[in-house]
Order: C-alpha cells, then structure tokens, then sequence
C-alpha cells in the first residue's frame, strides 16, 4: 500500500461509501478548490500575457523597475518554505510531533518572511513611483521615463499586471500563513495531530506547495522575462 | 439547538438550501419587478409610469423613465436574473437540498463550508441591491458589463454603484466556489454503498457536471471583476485602450465563463426534468447512459464556444468559424436528450401532474430556444441578428421557458419533501396554463422583433423610422408581460399558503425511486441513522418485478445482493 | 492491518534541484548572450520543471491515484485555450 491509499482508509468517514477517489474528503476538496485557483491566477496572468504580447510598445527590460535579487532570495525562501512544509508533513507521517512542530514553526515563518519582504519591496517601489497605474509624475522612475531608459507606452500596464499578480499571491500567502498558524496553535502544539490522523497538515501542507508553484510561475514570467 | 443555529446559522443542507430557495425567490420577484418597469418604458415609450411616482427625480421625473434609469433597469434585470434568481434556484436549493439526500449521504463533505457559501451568496445579494439606491444610481453597462463604459466613471456615470456590482461578483464567485467545491467532493466521495456512478439519478449527474463547470468558470469572473474594478478605482488599464488595455480583453474574460454559465443555468434544469419526465411516464428513461455523457458532452464543449458571443468584434474570420463549428456540434448533444425525453414519455402511462406539466413545456420551449440558437450560431446570420431582440427572445426561451419552467416543476415535486405539505395540485395547473400562454405570447414575438431589426437594450423604438410599424407589437408585448408577472402570484400565493394550509404530504407522494423519498417529509437533520444500501438505478419504473409501477433504489430483493464495497470493508 | 510503507520521496534533493535551477533562471535571464526568444523558451520550460517537481513530489502527485492527478490537469488545457484564443485574436 502507497502513502495514499494507506492514509485514506485510516481517515474515512465514519460511514460506509462507495470507494471514491482514494482520498480522504479533506484532501480531495483542496485539490478541488486548487483547480479554481489555477483558473483564478489564469484569469490574471492569462490577461498579463495577453496584455503583454499585444502591447502598443516594448517592454520594461528585465530588472530595471524591480529588484531581481531581493525577490530571488524571496523566492528562494518560499521554496525553503516549501521544503519544511513537506518535512513537517513527512515527520507526523512518521509519528514525530516534535518534528511536525518544529517543521511547520519553520514554514509559517518563511511565509511570513516571504510576506514581509514583499510588503517591504511594494512600499520601495511606490516610493520609486511605481503604481498600480504607472508611473508617477515627477517621481524618480518618471526620470527613467523621460531619458528612455523605460517606455513610456507600456508602463500604465506594466504597472496594472504586476501589482494585480504579485499583489493576490501575496494574499493567498498570507492566508495560507495565518491558516497555518491557526493549525499550530490549535492543533499541532496541543498534539492533536497523530500518525492515525493528520489530514490537517496534509491538506493545509498542498494549499502551501500551490502558492510555491504559482510563484514559481509568476517570478520567471514577472521578474526575468 | 437554539432557533439560531438551528435556522439561520445552520450546516444542515436541506435548511441551506430552504435559505437559498427563499434569497432566489426574492431575486425573481425584483428582477421581474424591473423587467415591468422596462416593458412599461417600451410599450409606453416616455409615458408616466402608474406607481412611478415612487422613484426619484433623477431617475423618472413624473413617474417618465429616464434613459439613464432605463439602462440600469435593463443591466439590473439581467444581473439579478442570471447570477441571484435562476444560478441559486438551480444550484444553491438543488444542489443542496437533493445531493446528500439522493446519494445515501448524511449531509454535504463540508457542513461548514456550505453554511459559508450561503452566507457570501446573501451578503453579494444585499450588496449588489444597495447598489440600486446610491445616489449615482446602479451600473448601466448591461449585465455584460462590457469595458471601457464598464471601466469609466465619466463615461457610464455609474461610480459607486458600479463598483458595489463588482464587489458583488467577487462574493459571488467566492459563494459559488466554495458550494461547487462541497458538491464535487460529495459526489465522489460520499455516495452510500451500491451507489455507484451510473445508478446515480440525471439531477445529481447534472447537478455534479454543472458544480465542475462552476468551479472553473466562476473564478475567470471574480479575476475580471476585479480587474474592473482596480480600472474604475485604483487607476489600472487593463481595459483601457489609451494605456495600451485591451476591451477586448474584458469581452474574452467575461465570455469564457460567460458561456460555461449559461450550460450551469440549463445542466441542473435538464437534470431535474428527466428524473420528472420519467416519473410522470412510469418508465426508465430513454437512454440513461447516453443523457449521463450527452451531459458531459455539454459541460466539456461549453468551454470552446464563447467566441459565439462575440462574432461583430471583428474577430479573424477564421477563429469565428472555428467558434460556429464548435458552436453548432454542442446542439447535438442536446437534441440527443430532447429524443430521449421523447422516448421516455412514448407510450409512457403518462400522469400530467404539475411537475410533468411544466417538465414537458420544458421541453418544448427548450427546443424552441436551441432552434434560435442554430441561427445564431451561423455567423453570417449572427452578424445580423446580434443585439437585437431575436438574442432577447433566445435567451428567455432557455431560461424562463426552459429553466423557469423546469424550475415551477422542480419547486412543486420537492417542496413535499423540504415542507411536509403538498402544493395545491388545482392552482398549479391554474398557474401553469396562463403562464404557458402568457409567457409565450410575450417572447415569441421577440423574434420577429429581432429579424427586423430591432435592438436590444434600447430606449425608445419610436425614434427610428423602420421601428415604428412594429410598435404595437412592442405594445402587446408589453401588456402580455405584466399579465405573465401578475399570473406569477398565483405561484407565489400557492408557494406560502400550502406552507401552512396545504395538504400533509406522504412519505412518498409522487411513488419515485430516488432516495429521499424513503425519508420523513421534512428529513430529520443527519438524514439517516443508518446509511442505507443501494441495489438498483433510479428508474426502474414499470419493472416486472413488482406488482407496484415503481421500485426504489433501496428496496431489497430476493434476488438483490448487498453492495460489493461492503463486503470489502468488512475484512 | 495497517503495514504502511514509508518510502518518502527524497525531498531535500528536490530542493536542491529547485535551487539549483533557480540558479540557472537568474544566469540565464541576465548573464548568458543568447537570443531572447530561445531565452524565453529556455525560461518557461524551467519554471514549468520547478513546478511540476513542486506538484509531483510535494504535493505527492506522482504517487496518487490517476483520477485524483486529472482533477489538476483538467483547468490546464482550458487555461492554454483562453490565452491561445484572445492573443490569436489581436494578431491575426
């Protein structure tokens, strides 16, 4: 037997049922729910590439408006984050609720970092002239305007797609941080979490690894491209 | 349990569901209150409305419509119709109500969630009401809301009320996201034993597509809502062409859910009205594993189709003719289930109660709407007919005769079950028979509106010479809409005085097979004690087997042996 | 009745490989003389790599059953369609 299929006949429901998908209900509604968000961040960097490709004019180039390294240590950090998600997920699998604690205290605050960081970068660039609806007037990035070092034409979108992006990632991050936290202080520090039940972790650990993955996505096509 | 937790803030499906049903009627009773007042304005054309004295000066001085009010009754109309009548009555009451009861389960995977999802449905409910009485006034860019008139303030004049239907559709799609997701995870995981996927009945089976096409389409919305909603407030450009945005966009964005809603507005309706269809006739239905991947097939080509609804945007003619292909092939799929319900009902022992009653005029007006809906699909017709009143006629040939008829069907079959009592069976046939003929004499005349010519969301046809002769007919109209809206009170009258007055109903009143009818009626919280074991399809109507001309789902055999997936939990 | 195996997958080098290929990206992006558009595929194919090392072995995809894995797939195509569709429409 797989972790899986292990994991779901320890944690059916309390009645009998036809054999579904071999997950529990917990598990099989995240990964329901994490399909509507794959079509939530379509819509958004869907109209990104859209917008982008028939754009009346070039592109900001890459690093120019947005500060490539600190967002690589970011992300970087968020895939640490992932990293300890997973740990956290694999000690309880185990039986280790010193390890689930200490692994999932890690992650929470990796998210919160990653939240920090990109609080602290929005407040930089709005202070640059960085808005949601371009640049500002007489702002230092309007100097850049003015010289050609950033087009002019395309700086409205650019703006627009890359606060609506990074800006809902960062709201499902800092909802999946306090979710977490929540669990910590309710359930994992209280030991409700055993090697017989821990679907908590596990479904709260796929909704972590789904904002990692949109990262992923959204630093290559946002920051590098 | 206090009166609180028991009937507001309840995790009971079937008292969520009752929530719902009592939220949605409202939304019908003031989209349909704004429906007269356009009629008014179009078969009245700058006449003083009786009653209008109510309305401000801004909005009808004198009781005379304004333009400006004009276009937000139309915009309202169709928003409270598609996204807070017939989207809830569908799903937010079926969906709740019958699921867990026609699945053996004990309630929904997510109690809690779903208690949430009604609650967000309700606040994007109120929000999108109070947008009607800001002082600018609602949104005036049609329920499509189409960028840049959506997107501007200086252009449509609507501010604050544009952005609370925004905000709005947010909670929507959240509300919508959450029970989509509750409906999916039970279907799959909590059918009892013996149910497996082709015993489950139509409704559930379309019930379960419609929540996947729910799931994905719904987020595409909220994604563009708030988009419209940065553009109007915070000053993004996503749809504003000057900045390099894209109207466009907006239209692609709203279509692709645009299309999977309408299949989410019919699915659960063509669900409901088999399980009728073949109650009325006492015999399976036709074809039952062809209606279940007819279904499928609907749900999967709904999403290549939306480009139907732009054919005028001066799409590449290719990409249109791919997109009327598409279009044309999802109507096979439908006629397949209008033939199956025809060989349901052939020689059937066919009993018209009410709900078969509106079931078959489902039928019928359904076939009428998908007929128009050939016409349109064919782009070079399209570009003639589009916005005008032929699209109008459409559209409510598949919602009022198609999934409002269903709908009266479905109230009356399951209201024994949710209430206790039965509906007055003599005010049903009354109501059905001048809503059919009422119903038809308005929006038949629509399509020939629409093939001369005449637009929709317009103001005043007298304006244009080539309008003018069909004046009277938008009169006549006019006079058979308010006498449809009048008769709908004879529903609603029915609907609460049997709530306390009708007849206590059986257990089993209409003899089906599904498996809420083994329970009381109303169904106690936690529905059974015991999850009960499933040996047969739900349509075994008619069989040999019994003496009786019905044979539910759960009633053991001899010959019956227990569910396999019982056996295996038992080692 | 319960034997179960605890064979995790090797999560530590996967996070080795996710650096390392963010590494890459960042050399690539700003670094390496290659022509934009091959500098674009290269890019996309390796957040598409990172991703699918996220879902496969953090989200344990690769070891679920195949009805649970085409729930993710599902929104997928529907995604590429509605890009592929509305840019198509701006170009042609």
């Amino acid at each position: 037997m797989t972790h899986a299929t292990t994991t779901a006949s320890l944690m059916r429901p309390p009645f009998p049922a036809e054999r579904g998908v071999d997950a529990h209900n917990l598990k099989l509604g995240m990964w329901v729910f994490l399909a509507s968000e794959v079509m939530f961040f379509t819509a958004l960097i869907g109209s990104y590439v859209i917008l982008r490709f028939g754009a009346p004019g070039e592109w900001a180039r890459p690093g120019t408006v947005l500060n490539v390294p600190v967002t690589a240590f970011n992300t970087f950090l968020l895939i640490c984050s992932s990293v300890s998600m997973v740990k956290a997920f694999a000690a309880i699998a185990d039986g280790n609720q010193k390890m689930l604690k200490v692994w999932l205290l890690l992650t929470i605050i990796g998210g919160a970092m990653f939240v920090g960081i990109q609080a602290y970068e929005y407040t930089h660039l709005v202070e640059r002239g960085f808005l949601p609806s371009g640049v500002r007037d007489g702002s230092e990035l309007a100097a850049l305007v003015a010289n050609g070092t950033l087009p002019q034409a395309t700086m409205g979108l650019y703006g627009s797609t890359f606060y609506i992006m990074t800006g809902f990632h960062g709201f499902h991050v800092t909802c999946g941080v306090i979710a977490m936290t929540y669990l910590y202080f309710t359930k994992a520090l209280r030991g409700k979490y055993t090697q017989q039940d821990y679907r908590g972790i596990e479904t709260v650990g796929l909704y972590w690894h789904f904002v990692d993955l949109v990262w992923i996505i959204l630093f290559t096509i946002v920051y590098l491209i | 349990m206090g009166f609180w937790r028991k009937y507001i803030f309840s995790t009971d499906h079937k008292i969520i569901g009752i929530q719902f049903l009592f939220l949605s009627l409202f939304f019908l009773l003031m989209g349909g209150l704004l429906a007269m007042q356009m009629r008014w304005q179009l078969g009245f054309p700058g006449k003083p409305m009786p009653g209008g004295g109510i309305l401000p000066e801004s909005m009808a001085p004198g009781g005379v419509i304004l333009p400006e009010y004009y276009i937000q009754l139309v915009t309202m109309h169709g928003t409270f119709m598609v996204f807070f009548a017939i989207m809830p009555l569908l799903v937010g009451v079926y969906a709740n109500f019958l699921i867990p009861l026609k699945l053996g389960a004990h309630d929904m995977a997510f109690p809690r969630i779903n208690m949430a999802s009604f609650w967000t449905a309700f606040l994007a409910g109120m929000v999108m009401l109070a947008s009607l009485f800001v002082p600018e006034g609602a949104s005036r860019a049609g329920w499509t809301m189409y960028a840049p008139l959506s997107a501007r303030l200086d252009l449509s004049g609507a501010g604050l009320g544009q952005s609370l239907w925004s905000v709005s559709i947010v909670f929507l799609g959240l509300s919508s996201i959450l029970g989509a997701l509750n409906y999916i995870t039970t279907i799959i995981n909590n059918r009892a034993p013996g149910m497996t996927w082709f015993r489950m009945p139509l409704s559930v089976w379309s019930l379960f597509i419609t929540a996947i096409l729910g799931l994905l389409a719904l987020p595409v919305l909220s994604g563009a809502a708030i988009m419209l909603l940065f553009d109007q407030t915070i000053g993004t450009h996503f749809f504003d062409p000057p900045a390099g945005g894209q109207a466009l966009l907006w239209q692609h964005l709203f279509w692709f859910f645009g299309h999977p809603e309408v299949y989410i507005l019919i699915l659960p309706a063509m669900g409901m009205v088999s399980d009728i269809i073949a109650n009325g006739s006492r015999k399976p239905i036709f074809g039952y594993h062809s209606m279940v991947f007819a279904i499928i097939a609907i749900g999967f080509l709904g999403w290549v189709v939306w480009g139907h609804h732009m054919f005028v945007s001066g799409m590449n003619p290719t990409l249109g003719s791919s997109f009327m292909v598409s279009t044309m092939v999802i109507a096979v799929p439908s006629a397949i289930k209008t033939f199956n319900w025809m060989g349901t009902m052939w020689r059937g022992n066919l009993h018209f109660h009410v709900p078969m009653m509106n079931a078959v005029a489902f039928v019928a007006m359904f076939v009428i709407g998908g007929l128009s809906g050939v016409f349109m699909a064919a782009t070079p017709v399209d570009i003639h007919i589009h916005d005008t009143y032929f699209i109008v006629a459409h559209l409510h040939y598949v919602l009022f005769g198609g999934s409002l008829f269903a709908l009266f069907g479905a109230i009356v079959y399951w209201y024994p079950k949710m209430f206790g009592r039965m509906m007055s069976e003599r005010w049903g046939k009354i109501h059905f028979w001048l809503t059919f003929v009422f119903y038809n004499l308005t929006f038949f005349p629509m399509h020939i509106l629409g093939m001369a010519g005449h637009m929709r969301r317009l103001y005043d046809p007298t304006q244009y010479d080539f309008l003018k002769p069909y004046q009277p007919m938008n009169e006549f109209i006019s006079v058979c809409a308010f006498l449809l809206f009048a008769t709908q009170s004879i529903f609603a009258l029915n609907f609460v005085i049997s709530l306390f007055r009708g007849r206590k109903a059986e257990l089993n009143p209409w003899h089906d097979n599904g498996l809420e009818w083994t329970l009381p009626s109303p169904a106690p919280h936690g529905n059974w004690t015991q999850v009960p074991s499933v040996y047969r399809g739900p349509y075994e109507f008619s069989s040999p087997l019994v003496a009786e001309d019905y044979l539910p789902q759960t009633q053991k055999l001899p010959t019956d042996q227990e569910p396999a997936v019982l056996a295996g939990a038992a080692s | 009745m319960d034997t179960v195996q605890h064979k995790h997958p090797p999560y530590l080098l996967i996070w080795l490989y996710l650096a390392l290929m963010t590494a890459a990206e960042l050399a690539l992006a700003f670094e390496l003389p290659i022509a934009r558009n091959l500098k674009l595929v290269l890019l996309l194919g390796l957040a598409v790599w990172k991703a699918l090392l996220v879902a496969m072995f953090f989200m344990h995809l690769k070891f679920e059953r195949w009805n649970l894995r085409i729930l993710f797939i599902i929104p997928l195509p529907l995604a590429a369609l509605f890009i592929f569709a509305a840019i198509s429409q701006k170009f042609w």
